[in-house]
């Protein structure tokens, strides 16, 4: 992908996590009371909401394709050869496949596993 | 490329930590990249961290007892400061981002006109630095209520 495209990415999902980002805090504390938002029975319900839960994997692709993205474009300004451009670029890549995949793993879990 | 451009940028990323020269918005930009890393670090460990609610890395579904577990390692004091120390960083971030969103697309640049002496940066002037000062004023107050709700 070009680097604009990249940096247009970078903006889209910065506006889209200062919204969801927002959300995420006001549902711990604000609208929500602290204690009863970390609560087992709490947390359990909001991954059975589908609205929550969808809210909760988007948060996660967005803030995670953004944070890894915002480490290549540093890395990028450290040095700029071709192999460490390409390798760095993959490295971000896979680490934030490999992010979301265990966040989203916790997310199904919640979702379809049995409370033991 | 063949690597001369690479050695004339000797500074690299130190560079951002020599405050000779500086000015609000070069802080700003060196904040939004420590701020960055540091919030990417925060996001990592909560996802490490809240997978205990389903047993962690070899659990298998919702769990009371390694919940409990992970709460009893991150509430207590040092925990509710890394989490208002989050909170401010990540409002600092959020709206510093967006002043240079808005700077990327020309919308708060001032109009372009004739080199004057004493030169100065025109993005600079005006509603940019009421940004980066409203960033910073906001994250303290985003911080200290964040502070309230965890140790009130």
């Amino acid at each position: 992908m070009r680097e604009s495209r990249l940096m247009q990415l970078q903006y889209a999902t910065a506006a889209a996590a200062l919204v969801l980002v927002a959300v995420h805090l006001l549902m711990q504390g604000v609208l929500v009371p602290y204690s009863t938002a970390i609560s087992f029975d709490r947390v359990l319900a909001v991954y059975k909401d589908g609205v929550d839960v969808s809210l909760l994997e988007i948060l996660l692709i967005v803030v995670v394709a953004h944070g890894f993205n915002g480490v290549r474009i540093i890395l990028l300004e450290l040095r700029q050869t071709r192999s460490w451009t390409t390798w760095v670029s993959r490295g971000a890549l896979i680490a934030a496949a490999g992010t979301i995949a265990y966040g989203t793993r916790t997310i199904l879990l919640a979702v379809l596993g049995a409370p033991s | 490329m063949d690597g001369r451009e690479t050695a004339s940028n000797k500074r690299g990323v130190m560079g951002w930590l020599n405050p000779r020269h500086y000015n609000l918005e070069r802080w700003a930009y060196v904040f939004q990249r420590v701020t960055g890393v540091g919030i990417l670090m925060y996001v990592l460990g909560h996802i490490g961290d809240t997978s205990f609610f389903v047993g962690g890395p070899f659990g298998s579904g919702p769990d009371p007892g390694t919940w409990a577990l992970d709460l009893s390692f991150t509430e207590n004091l040092v925990g509710h400061l890394i989490l208002a120390t989050t909170v401010v960083i990540v409002v600092f971030h959020g709206l510093n981002g967006l002043r240079l969103i808005m700077a990327e697309y020309g919308i708060i640049f001032q109009k372009p006109s004739k080199i004057e002496y004493p030169y100065q940066a025109k993005g600079l002037r005006g509603l940019q630095k009421h940004m980066i000062w409203a960033a910073i004023v906001l994250a303290i107050v985003a911080g200290l209520w964040a502070g309230g709700i965890l140790f009130g």
